[in-house]
């Protein structure tokens, strides 16, 4: 009997044992790629752990392509040549990639598995985006919904970016939220201020970053961001400009102006600041005192609904109407907006009408 | 009938704290499946398809785009208003695509209803049939929205 | 068992199908029919492992079990060579046709536990088939597999957009059209006995 049980637990356990061992050496030697090595633009020679996405691997060495949906292939904004070692091109990928594209060796990196040595092309702009640890040292609140972080760096770092540009912030789980997820936020501070970033931070409804921002930060906080990104930048020009930005839009336009007012400047320049009620104004007192700075500025906030209670001197209704007095010539002007896809649209078209040239309309969308 | 592990994928994602606050199931118990079927008998019942009920969404989204800042009076009762936040949103259901973050609120003059969607929920509704659990913050109540939308 | 492996293989897939005549792997079957591409997926994916598993699991018997007396314990054996087939499997392919293993995803891990694949193994043994005729009657089943989830998948798209009575939505239309469809296939019967 006991020979029996025996026997038959020696038999159980060396089928599973034997099979179990083999599963081990096969998942070490399967998913072992041991070190590869990413060439990148024929310049520089980054050595990372294989296994990982392309993207991963990348930001783990401090190189960060852009993405939009944290890695998961639903965004497109992470594609990069890969001339070597990319393997197959999987279907999840082809959805974002045309023929041209395709031909081009172009690929989505969060989908591309580092396994062997890869050699891949990349913007130089990209080698400038860089993490950043800071500490919070200031917040302002601005309105009922919004408010100014300032981030400075740790000591000796220091951010080089263009105003106009964004950072991606990194919230931290907190409450019923247990990872962190990265949003994009404008820079509302000058270039000029090199060791310190000032974002200007709406609460969102629903909205993960924001509430974190809102809610958890005190001022003394660690914060990590990566930047800088975007297009959206002041053209040097003698052109006359046109700002148009509402609610948080305002945040690289400030960046803009205080960039200005370091650099000095005599273009002709009117700030349009759409808002529903007095209760959506703010750093009204910075772009007033802007209008002593500069030669030739001026800040023109436009209320669309202000009750007669709210005792509202300034301009009503929308910010189009009051484009022709603000421009002179129109094939002479550059209008910057910051805001909302319909507001873009709606002031383009308003613009456009008035002569100023599609090209020299720079727009920074939300969606 | 039980989840399959795509769908506890996509449930996953729809946790609170991970793509929204509060999240896309509320304080559903229900799994993702069940919570569709059950609503999609509902639309059935009022014959209307959750295709129908997507584009009525565009449509009345598209038009109070331009009026950024108070909305429109639609068909002389819809009164429709946009508000566009930063940044876009994958879809929890784990396909390619990122939505922008519009919210639109929607008030039917003639019976008073109000409803709020959002880019992501006109489309899971649309492509998913998914109205998001019970006392998720966008819930739509399929009936409501129907009498929001066509009455 | 006297039948060749060839009849055996064109039986297992229409006179003795795993799921319509034995009525196992109902849980998957029933589950992932919801879509014909994801059921086309599973099906050649149970096809593969119940070839390699049937094959594999009649050398544990003949050449483990049988020798040392305890053919008892096939229970537990096959399922464990199951697993671990599975789960090699999946590594496998994973490594080497990354492609094909984003198509498959979930539904490999999902494949061990399909009743089909034991019962196919323990079938093998109780009919007493030779290491040929196991694998006709795997690959065979397998087939006969995706034959059934495939027609169950294609009706359901069919019926997305029809009347059906509230209570028997899902599941229970499912069982009553697996039902119908046996009833069909039990008019295979008898026509080449593989048993």
């Amino acid at each position: 009997m006991l020979s029996i049980i025996l026997k038959d637990i020696g038999v159980i356990t060396g089928v599973s044992g034997i099979l179990a061992i083999l599963l081990v050496i096969a998942e070490r030697w399967l998913n072992n790629y041991g070190d590869c090595k990413i060439n990148v633009n024929d310049k520089r020679e980054l050595t990372v752990r294989g296994g990982s996405s392309l993207l991963n691997s990348l930001s783990e060495a401090q190189v960060f392509l852009p993405s939009a949906c944290g890695g998961r292939g639903s965004c497109g904004a992470c594609k990069c040549k890969v001339l070597e070692g990319g393997g197959p091109v999987l279907p999840t990928e082809k959805p974002f990639l045309s023929e041209a594209e395709l031909a081009d060796h172009v690929r989505l990196s969060c989908q591309v598995k580092v396994k062997s040595d890869v050699s891949i092309v990349i913007p130089e702009s990209i080698f400038n985006i860089r993490e950043f640890k800071s500490v919070v040292t200031e917040i302002i609140d601005y309105t009922y919904d919004i408010k100014g972080f300032t981030f400075e760096l740790e000591p000796g770092e220091t951010i080089d970016f263009q105003a106009g540009q964004y950072v991606q912030l990194i919230s931290e789980p907190y409450a019923k939220v247990k990872q962190g997820v990265t949003r994009a936020y404008s820079i509302s501070s000058k270039p000029d201020t090199n060791n310190a970033i000032q974002l200007i931070i709406r609460l969102v409804p629903e909205g993960i970053c924001s509430t974190w921002a809102h809610t958890q930060l005190k001022v003394g906080d660690k914060v990590r961001f990566t930047g800088p990104y975007g297009d959206f930048y002041l053209r040097d020009t003698d052109a006359d400009i046109l700002f148009v930005a509402g609610g948080s839009g305002k945040a690289p336009i400030k960046s803009m102006l205080e960039h200005l007012a370091v650099t000095g400047t005599n273009r002709k320049m009117t700030y349009f600041f759409g808002a529903r009620t007095p209760k959506d104004l703010y750093l009204t007192e910075e772009m007033e005192s802007f209008e002593k700075v500069f030669d030739d500025f001026a800040y023109v906030p436009v209320l669309s609904h202000a009750e007669p209670s709210d005792n509202w001197k300034g301009k009503t209704g929308f910010v189009m109407p009051f484009f022709k007095d603000a421009i002179r010539d129109p094939k002479n002007t550059e209008a910057y907006l910051c805001g909302s896809p319909g507001m873009i649209g709606a002031v383009t078209k308003s613009l456009t009408e008035l002569g100023v040239p599609k090209e020299k309309i720079y727009f920074d969308s939300f969606g | 009938m039980k989840p399959t592990g795509k769908e506890l994928k996509t449930m996953q994602r729809m946790q609170p704290g991970v793509q929204t606050l509060s999240g896309f199931l509320g304080d559903d118990t229900r799994p993702l499946n069940e919570i569709i079927q059950d609503d999609s008998v509902v639309l059935d019942k009022l014959g209307r398809s959750r295709e129908e009920i997507a584009k009525r969404m565009e449509s009345l989204t598209q038009a109070s785009w331009d009026s950024y800042l108070e909305g429109i009076l639609v068909e002389g009762k819809y009164q429709v208003q946009t508000e566009v936040y930063r940044g876009r949103m994958p879809c929890p259901f784990g396909h390619p695509g990122i939505y922008r973050k519009a919210v639109t609120t929607l008030t039917n003059q003639e019976n008073g209803i109000t409803v709020v969607w959002t880019s992501l929920s006109m489309h899971m509704i649309g492509a998913h049939g998914f109205f998001e659990g019970r006392g998720s913050a966008y819930r739509l109540e399929p009936e409501t929205l129907i009498k929001a939308l066509f009455d | 068992m006297e039948i060749s492996a060839f009849l055996l293989f064109w039986a297992a897939i229409f006179t003795s199908n795993i799921l319509l005549t034995n009525f196992l792997g109902m849980c998957s079957y029933l589950s992932v029919s919801k879509e014909v591409e994801s059921s086309l997926g599973l099906g050649i994916a149970v096809s593969f492992v119940l070839v390699f598993t049937t094959a594999l699991n009649w050398l544990a018997y003949h050449y483990l079990l049988v020798p040392f007396h305890i053919e008892y314990l096939q229970y537990i054996v096959f399922i464990i060579v199951i697993a671990a087939f599975v789960q090699l499997l999946e590594l496998l392919i994973e490594r080497f046709t990354p492609a094909l293993y984003y198509s498959l995803g979930i539904f490999l891990p999902l494949i061990t536990v399909n009743c089909a694949i034991f019962g196919v193994s323990l079938f093998m043994v109780i009919r007493n088939y030779n290491f040929l005729q196991s694998i006709a009657y795997g690959f065979g089943s397998g087939l006969g597999w995706l034959l059934a989830i495939l027609m169950l998948a294609g009706l359901r798209g069919k019926l997305r957009e029809k009347m059906v009575p509230a209570g028997l939505r899902g599941t229970g239309i499912s069982l009553i059209i697996t039902g119908i469809m046996a009833l069909a296939f039990v008019g295979f019967s008898g026509i080449a006995p593989i048993q």
